[in-house]
């Protein structure tokens, strides 16, 4: 299979970029845009946003009644200085060209180890959530939903592919222990990134860039708090959850783990949005999931600029190379059932307990090893100190050996792309967890 | 549902994938005056360029501290500082110093008990001996 270009499509990545791109501007003419550089002073820059905006401004609603009524209005007489400094406040999230000069930025790209062909500037725009920079050219998200689809396309593929017999619910919880946002936040501890206290234009690029529930400047600054500072959602209409399925309306209907792999996310969760389907667009985040986002963002610059291969080396090297015992995700109900259920669906013969040893039988510590066995095959093994407790120990760890079989040489289907690849031999796909 | 699902969260083994160097920043504070700074200021000239370049996932921030002896403090990803007073020091022991802080973990320093200084999250493969696998013992005689 050959390895697609993607250069063509990530333009808005790699290109600079306009400021502002409000999402209705984009249908003004072209004269009203202007183009910078990625080499534009923090001063030139910060000026020709101001001018953008305030010709926007002009062009949609009139002069001044518009739009924050703290946008700096910058007095002539004032020193240069001061001048710069209002002109990096006014803007959302820190210039292009001060990623250059952040010694916390440059030390992060050395610390991910990073070739210098990943630039640092799309280092720094991973570090812009949208709440801090509303702006979809200058922050995080559309490189947060591409590092996204990656990180659960690698992780799926290699969960399914270890343990092609693990029940839905478990593969569910696997995945977001991989890649879900607490685990994505510790991620962004151990990579050494900080949050801001506050976001704005002239804060160190090298922090996360979010705005947090508890911010005290909601109402000052948030770009949507124009007519109601603690609407968290655009239209007014509150998130939905599960805005995928077809009764989203239906709050107490029952969720089925089939149901989940169809229309909830890729932990089978229920995705939040609008009724339209579409993402909700809030004012404020919370820390796990602005850290999320850049950990998802940064798998989307990897890929973008350096490609499948370094983004799969990435992936496996911050992701999977993670500490996980899948064998303490379960938690059974009734085990000895399930065993039987699972005999009886393989043609086994069904399941007996046996004691194997004992000591103690009439003191106050009696322990005895219990053997569950099908015909004469030992299918498990546990101690308890009473025969009941062994029998079910015996039982999960029959139900836990058939679950987490795992293949000796494991293969993902990605690993076939590329020239000189082995061809693709197929693996275990497994009929499922037994029904009961 | 017959079974259910412990929600958990994979815990990171620093240097199975990848390794990130646990000191993320370091403070050198010297005074342009005093005797006991000499070494921290021929060191700040002759080594620390080379030094920041071979460390590039270290920031360095360099700060006068008038009147007081000459310190190096580091920054930690675990959200830790530990400082190192170099005063008197020649510059060539104030590197050796800028490494110590370099290769720290940042944790607390702790006796390491039982002499197991590795840990491991994986199982052993022997598993754990039980009393009751294995040969029995040969029955007492007489």
């Amino acid at each position: 299979m050959k390895a697609l270009r993607l250069l063509r499509w990530s333009g808005s990545v790699l290109s600079p970029r306009t400021r502002p791109c409000l999402v209705h501007l984009l249908q003004q003419p072209l004269s009203n845009r202007r183009f910078l550089s990625a080499a534009a002073s923090p001063l030139q820059q910060a000026i020709q946003y101001q001018d953008q905006e305030h010709d926007a401004e002009e062009d949609l609603w009139g002069s001044s009644q518009a739009h924050k009524g703290d946008d700096p209005v910058i007095p002539e007489d004032m020193p240069q200085s001061l001048q710069q400094e209002a002109r990096l406040r006014a803007l959302p999230s820190p210039p292009l060209s001060a990623a250059k000069s952040s010694a916390k930025l440059a030390a992060l790209h050395a610390r991910l180890s990073f070739s210098p062909r990943l630039p640092i500037e799309t280092l720094a725009r991973c570090l812009v959530d949208a709440t801090a920079d509303s702006n979809p050219d200058f922050n995080n998200t559309s490189l947060a939903i591409l590092g996204r689809d990656l990180y659960s396309f690698y992780t799926s593929e290699a969960i399914l592919c270890r343990y092609p017999r693990l029940p839905t619910a478990v593969v569910f919880a696997a995945m977001a222990a991989y890649i879900g946002p607490k685990t994505l936040t510790q991620i962004t501890k151990e990579w050494g990134v900080e949050l801001v206290a506050e976001p704005g234009g002239e804060v160190d690029p090298g922090y996360l860039q979010c705005r947090r529930e508890d911010s005290m400047l909601i109402r000052k600054h948030s770009p949507d708090s124009d007519t109601d500072p603690t609407s968290a959602v655009e239209e007014g209409q509150p998130p939905i959850a599960g805005a995928n399925r077809p009764n989203a309306e239906q709050k107490s209907w029952r969720r089925g783990v089939s149901s989940m792999t169809v229309y909830d996310d890729e932990f089978g969760d229920l995705v939040k949005g609008s009724a339209r389907g579409g993402r909700s667009k809030a004012a404020t985040t919370t820390v796990e999931d602005a850290c999320a986002r850049f950990v998802q963002a940064v798998m989307g610059a990897v890929y973008l600029h350096r490609g499948k291969n370094a983004a799969k080396l990435f992936f496996k090297e911050h992701i999977l190379s993670r500490h996980l015992n899948v064998g303490k995700m379960f938690e059974f109900k009734q085990p000895t059932r399930d065993l039987s259920r699972l005999c009886a669906r393989e043609g086994f013969e069904s399941p007996v307990a046996r004691i194997l040893s004992e000591t103690g039988r009439a003191t106050r510590h009696p322990v005895f090893v219990v053997g569950v066995f099908a015909g004469r095959e030992k299918l498990g093994e546990g101690a308890g100190s009473s025969l009941n407790e062994a029998r079910i120990r015996a039982a999960v760890g029959a139900l836990k050996g058939w679950y987490l079989y795992s293949p000796l040489e494991v293969r993902v289907p990605s690993d076939v792309e590329g020239a000189n690849a082995r061809p693709w031999k197929p693996v275990l796909v497994d009929i499922g967890e037994i029904i009961v | 549902m017959t079974l259910k699902a412990l929600q958990a969260a994979s815990t990171s083994r620093n240097g199975v994938g990848a390794f990130i160097l646990q000191c993320k920043r370091l403070d050198f504070h010297y005074c342009d005056w005093a005797g006991s700074s000499q070494g921290m200021n021929l060191f700040l000239q002759h080594n620390l360029a080379r030094f920041a370049a071979s460390h590039p996932s270290i920031e360095i921030h360099v700060s006068p501290r008038p009147h007081r002896h000459p310190v190096i403090r580091g920054h930690f990803i675990n959200g830790t500082q530990h400082s190192i007073c170099v005063r008197n020091l020649e510059k060539g022991q104030v590197l050796q110093k800028a490494e110590i802080l370099r290769d720290m973990s940042g944790e607390k320093a702790r006796k390491v008990k039982g002499g197991r200084a590795v840990g491991s999250l994986n199982e052993g493969t022997r598993g754990v001996w039980s009393p009751f696998h294995g040969a029995k013992p040969p029955s007492f005689q007489g």
